[in-house]
């Protein structure tokens, strides 16, 4: 015990010893007395000498009250030469910080003045970075968790190393100058401004709420993504959206590294709350109703514009707005939506308005969001997609496969063309034999003859003769389905509903739907049941009124009876009389009826 | 390691000692590092008030026979021709604040006058106003440090 | 007036002596009277009795982990005392204050250290301690209140160590709180009202914040050593430590009645009876072959287990600091959103079933933990570890033990995201 006793005190000692010790023993001394030195060296005067040698390192901090919450910068405690003009070549951490005329500095009698006095505006104010830390790693936010490590400067440990490279850089500060100067053509952050056109010409706004900038509801508002997100989650989640939130429906948008820089640039300056607002004003574009149009948009409400026709206005929106961000058309294409090159023989007028207002009202699970734009803006878009009338040039059916079909279906038929993540219902698995040969030829030639309602499935019939139709069809066939059709075996499936339509036929076919049916289904039928994200292709959603207005009884029936082969959609045949799958089907169809 | 009864010999007598020694060291030292690391812990190294060092601006800011009170500063910056001071505008009394007269300087809670060089003339202050050690930083901006108070009179010359 | 004179004269030049001497009654004692005596007259020391068994030193007999568990709330004191000077208790503030500590207090990073490592520490000492009382079945009569006491301090160190959880105003220490007091919400009839009133408000914000921080630094302190006072008095009243049954009990008396012994000075007399002793747990003549004195042997014993106490948590903290995660952002939980590790097996139980996993269960097995020593009134096998005759006590003690380590272990390592299985490798 006694021995252990004095094991343990003298263990006590040496800990306490060695903490002691370190105490006393800090970076920011150590860079203190390297100052102190070396300004010894470069003083001109007694009185100046004798300061310095009897100065002691003590820690320097600025308490900064003028920018929004207080903040304590300690970061000339070893930054002790920042504004000591004599060591502009001296390296960090004893730098002077360098003056620029470009942030407004003066040189008068000799002397640079600076226009953001450090004493007022600290240091964090413009480099971010945690002021209050006295080592590197905690002052300049190398640390995992700081919220702010040092704009351009710090890359945090956790960051993605393919991210981490790009984010270096003095451009990132503009991100702060915007803080105040919030003028958008302020010379001093060409960058945000930059941010802020692509912004809008890559659609961002049609998705995304920035208060006094857009007004979408589809996505997370943006007004405060600068202050909530770091630039490595700004970076990574515009450049691969599902790597950072699986379930994201925000597409890939091609861009290039500059253009990325910029919108990081610009989001990471969303602060909600810029310092040169006042409150009333921050008030007024978080309530404001009205839509504010991208430039590209107004641009051409000029008198130029007036002397133009509507298929020539509705061209120069087409390029100067958003769309071909997404959508392809003739040799520009955004990767992630339709072609528009046929669309204007496809749809009719009709369809075309009501889908620019609202998207969703024509395809139900549509990724697009409805841009609030001004109706004439609909109409000239409308009046140009109508006007192009040039069907495809006639090929082969390969071809024809590959420049119309590809895009969705993918060159391999798989259903996984460059745009597929993006399709609520997905295109056709066109490889999926059992599913391809369970029904019949006629049933294709029809999908491709007057497309499939509520679906981005066009009504190719209308581009596209006969024989070409066929053709492709049969080099579907030949080149996906590869399996040869067998005889579909005789199914006993009524052509009509043999139920009819009654409150209790309906009441029926709910209380089977909610039992058997909502586990994919779900139970309000909107194809998003428990088991959804498991099934490919995933389950119909049932309120795709447009959709299922179309199908005929005679399918319904088919598939519920039969079950659809191919996907995870079982028979039921089994399980219920032909009167039960009635009221099922007259359940469905009452969903859909209403407002009808 | 069970203690032992009482069992004296000579030698354990000395082992004893030895090990009561450096326990005895290993206590008390780490009692002493632990008494004076809580004395460092509990001065404040920081403080979240006002500096008491700070930058008041250009010497061409204050011309000559200025005497301008910073009262969030408690000083008044004093210049004579090229001559600039920084004088104390904590009555030396009880802590009020003086207020920059034709004559000096005058309190008004218990009614202390001070000349111009701050020198007690009336009233019940004990002392001189403090007189705070003003330098010109390699930027070329005047800088007040209330922590080194000097001699009443002497001038920072710009 | 000469007289007068000298007299006070002897004693201006003797008052340091009679100073000295008034604080510290005994001179270094050299015999068994005089340790016997400074046991008995110091303040600090009279709370132990003049002899202890031999027993009571082997360090195999209890491994100290009562008195490491009293040494770690004494360094829990002294260092929450000292990080109060530092602390602000403000949402806007607290965060700050422990970049500060981190920064530009002096030691504070340390004391923080101690602090945080200190409090996880006293939590796993305190349960220890509890399963070394069960095993070795010193929770028998006449020890059973004792064994409440213990069970009350358990549950006040949880309370104290989850109230500071919340301090340092981190990402961690307020999801953790949230998902804590979100369990205590599941408590049938009273659990809503007691989440209230632990948070004064609907969800964890300042008022949550200034609640935690006077339950943390003054009622649950104060309550705890209340407890502690009267665990340590009783520890005393009930005869000490619990000792195995002497085969052959010749030389054991019963004290006859609740009467006072008189402990007198005179020559011969053996300083042995402790005062007021109740049941036939004092053995009076077999004092020379099993007990020792306090002074030095105990003391030293005591001074070694802090030290090594004090050693152990100096070099975990030099080499480990206290974690400290984002600020809070109330917008974005960290997923998964763990309580603090102790309360981990309460919200692996909680995510089978809300009720029993939050309620139902902990309830019964506070319940089962404070009715031992009622069902158990066995004499069998007292003051021995793992004793054969209390094979099946033991057994399902450890059962309990193991499941509930177990499912701590599961909470903190193998729950990630969604509280989905993971593997920590």
């Amino acid at each position: 015990m006694r021995v252990a006793l004095a094991v343990f005190s003298v263990l006590v000692l040496a800990v306490t010893g060695v903490v002691v010790y370190n105490q006393f023993q800090s970076t920011w001394q150590d860079n203190q007395k390297a100052y102190f030195n070396q300004a010894l060296t470069l003083a001109k005067s007694d009185v100046e000498r004798a300061a310095l040698t009897g100065r002691e390192p003590k820690i320097e901090q600025t308490i900064v009250s003028g920018f929004g919450a207080q903040r304590i910068d300690r970061c000339t405690s070893c930054h002790i030469a920042v504004d000591d003009p004599r060591f502009d070549s001296a390296k960090q951490p004893l730098k002077t910080h360098p003056y620029s005329e470009a942030m407004g500095d003066v040189l008068k009698n000799g002397h640079w003045q600076r226009k953001h006095n450090f004493t007022d505006f600290g240091c964090t104010t413009c480099h971010d970075g945690q002021g209050r830390g006295l080592t590197v790693a905690d002052a300049h936010g190398e640390e995992e968790f700081w919220p702010s490590p040092m704009l351009g400067y710090t890359t945090q440990g956790d960051w993605k190393k393919e991210n981490a490279d790009h984010l270096k850089g003095a451009a990132f500060l503009q991100a702060n100058c915007a803080q105040c100067h919030t003028d958008k053509d302020f010379k001093g952050t060409p960058e945000v401004a930059k941010g802020r056109e692509l912004f809008f010409k890559k659609g961002c706004f049609g998705c995304h709420r920035i208060d006094g900038l857009s007004a979408g509801t589809l996505g997370p508002d943006l007004t405060q993504i600068g202050k909530e997100r770091k630039l490595d989650y700004l970076w990574g989640h515009t450049a691969d959206p599902r790597a950072y939130s699986a379930t994201s429906i925000m597409p890939k948008f091609q861009m290039t590294d500059a253009e990325r820089t910029s919108i990081v640039i610009f989001l990471k300056s969303r602060h909600g709350n810029s310092q040169s607002e006042s409150d009333v004003q921050k008030y007024v574009n978080k309530t404001a109703a009205s839509v504010v149009l991208p430039e590209s948009a107004t641009a051409l409400e000029g008198a130029e514009a007036a002397k133009m026709s509507q298929v020539e206005r509705g061209e120069k929106l087409i390029h100067g707005l958003a769309c071909l961000s997404c959508h392809k058309l003739d040799a520009q294409d955004g990767g992630i939506s339709p072609d528009l090159g046929y669309e204007g023989m496809e749809r009719d007028d009709q369809w075309l308005m009501a889908h620019f207002k609202s998207p969703r009202s024509r395809i139900p699970d549509s990724n697009m969001p409805a841009f609030g734009l001004p109706d004439a803006d609909y109409e000239a878009l409308t009046a140009y997609l109508l006007s192009r009338k040039t069907p495809p040039s006639n090929a082969t059916s390969a071809e024809l496969y590959k420049q119309l079909c590809s895009r969705c279906h993918g060159e391999k038929g798989d259903g996984k063309g460059p745009n597929w993540l993006y399709m609520d219902p997905a295109p056709r698995d066109l490889t999926s034999a059992p599913f391809m040969n369970s029904k019949p030829r006629e049933r294709f030639i029809n999908s491709l003859h007057e497309g499939v309602a509520g679906t981005s499935m066009p009504a190719w019939g209308k581009v596209l003769n006969d024989d070409q139709i066929n053709g492709l069809m049969t080099y579907v066939e030949q080149t996906f389905v590869k399996t040869p059709r067998n005889p579909i075996k005789a199914r006993k499936i009524p052509d009509a509903n043999p139920q009819k339509s009654t409150p209790e036929s309906i009441a029926h076919g709910q209380e089977i739907f909610l039992q058997r049916c909502t586990g994919c289904h779900g139970r309000k039928a909107d194809g998003n049941g428990p088991n959804a994200m498991d099934i490919s292709p995933r389950p119909r959603n049932l309120l795709n009124s447009a959709f299922v207005n179309k199908a005929s009884d005679h399918r319904l029936f088919e598939s519920i009876e039969y079950g659809v082969d191919g996907t995870a959609m079982p028979s039921w045949i089994d399980s219920y009389s032909q009167n039960d799958v009635g009221d099922i089907i007259n359940f469905i169809r009452s969903l859909n009826a209403t407002g009808k | 390691m069970a203690s032992r009864p009482d069992e004296t010999g000579g030698q354990q007598i000395s082992r004893r000692g030895f090990l009561g020694w450096v326990s005895g060291a290993g206590i008390v030292g780490s009692f002493a590092a632990g008494a004076l690391s809580t004395y460092v812990f509990l001065k404040p190294r920081v403080t979240y008030g006002e500096p008491n060092k700070f930058l008041i601006g250009r010497p061409e800011d204050f011309p000559s026979g200025a005497r301008m009170a910073i009262d969030t500063r408690r000083v008044c910056i004093v210049r004579e021709g090229n001559k600039i001071a920084a004088i104390s505008t904590t009555c030396t009394h009880l802590g009020c604040i003086v207020a920059p007269s034709p004559v000096g300087f005058a309190c008004p809670c218990h009614g202390s006058h001070f000349d111009v060089d701050g020198n007690v003339t009336g009233g019940p202050a004990p002392k001189a106003l403090a007189w705070y050690k003003v330098s010109l930083t390699p930027s070329g901006e005047l800088e007040v440090d209330k922590d080194n108070e000097i001699q009443i009179g002497s001038y920072l010359t710009v | 007036m000469t007289n007068e004179k000298k007299s006070l004269w002897k004693n201006v030049v003797e008052l340091p002596g009679n100073f000295w001497r008034s604080i510290f009654r005994n001179p270094l004692p050299s015999s068994d009277r005089e340790r016997a005596a400074t046991s008995f007259t110091n303040f600090f020391l009279h709370i132990q009795p003049v002899r202890v068994n031999k027993r009571t030193l082997k360090p195999t007999t209890t491994f100290g982990l009562g008195l490491i568990s009293f040494y770690l709330f004494i360094i829990l004191t002294l260092t929450g005392i000292l990080l109060m000077f530092y602390y602000v208790p403000s949402t806007t503030q607290a965060y700050d204050r422990m970049l500060d500590l981190r920064s530009s207090v002096a030691f504070g990073i340390i004391l923080r250290n101690l602090h945080r490592w200190a409090a996880h520490a006293m939590v796993a000492v305190v349960f220890l301690h509890m399963c070394r009382v069960f095993l070795t079945g010193s929770y028998k009569p006449p020890r059973e209140f004792n064994w409440i006491v213990g069970v009350v301090l358990f549950i006040l160190t949880l309370f104290s160590s989850f109230t500071g959880y919340l301090l340092p105003w981190d990402q961690l220490a307020f999801w953790a709180i949230t998902v804590g007091t979100s369990i205590a919400g599941y408590a049938p009839f009273i659990g809503k009202m007691l989440k209230f009133m632990l948070l004064g408000d609907v969800t964890v914000g300042q008022e949550a914040l200034l609640r935690f921080y006077v339950l943390h630094v003054v009622v649950l302190p104060v309550v705890l050593i209340t407890f502690v006072g009267v665990h340590f008095w009783r520890i005393r009243k009930d005869g000490g430590l619990a000792k195995p049954e002497v085969e052959d009990e010749p030389k054991a008396i019963t004290a006859p009645v609740a009467a006072p012994v008189a402990v007198s000075a005179e020559g011969g007399r053996k300083f042995t009876v402790q005062g007021l002793v109740r049941g036939a747990f004092v053995k009076v003549g077999v004092l020379d072959e099993d007990t020792v004195f306090s002074w030095p042997n105990l003391l030293i014993a005591e001074l070694a287990v802090l030290m090594f106490t004090v050693a152990v948590l100096m070099v975990v903290s030099y080499f480990f600091n206290a974690p400290l995660e984002h600020p809070v952002n109330v917008m974005h939980p960290p997923n998964p959103a763990k309580a603090p590790w102790y309360f981990l097996g309460l919200q692996e139980q909680v995510s089978y079933s809300a009720f029993w996993g939050g309620v139902g269960v902990p309830a019964l097995e506070l319940l089962l933990l404070v009715l031992v020593p009622y069902i158990d009134r066995g004499k069998e096998g007292i003051g021995v570890w793992f004793s054969r005759k209390r094979f099946l006590a033991n057994l399902l003690f450890l059962i309990f033990v193991v499941i509930n380590v177990f499912l701590i272990i599961v909470g903190t390592f193998f729950r990630g995201a969604n509280w989905q299985f993971v593997s920590p490798f």
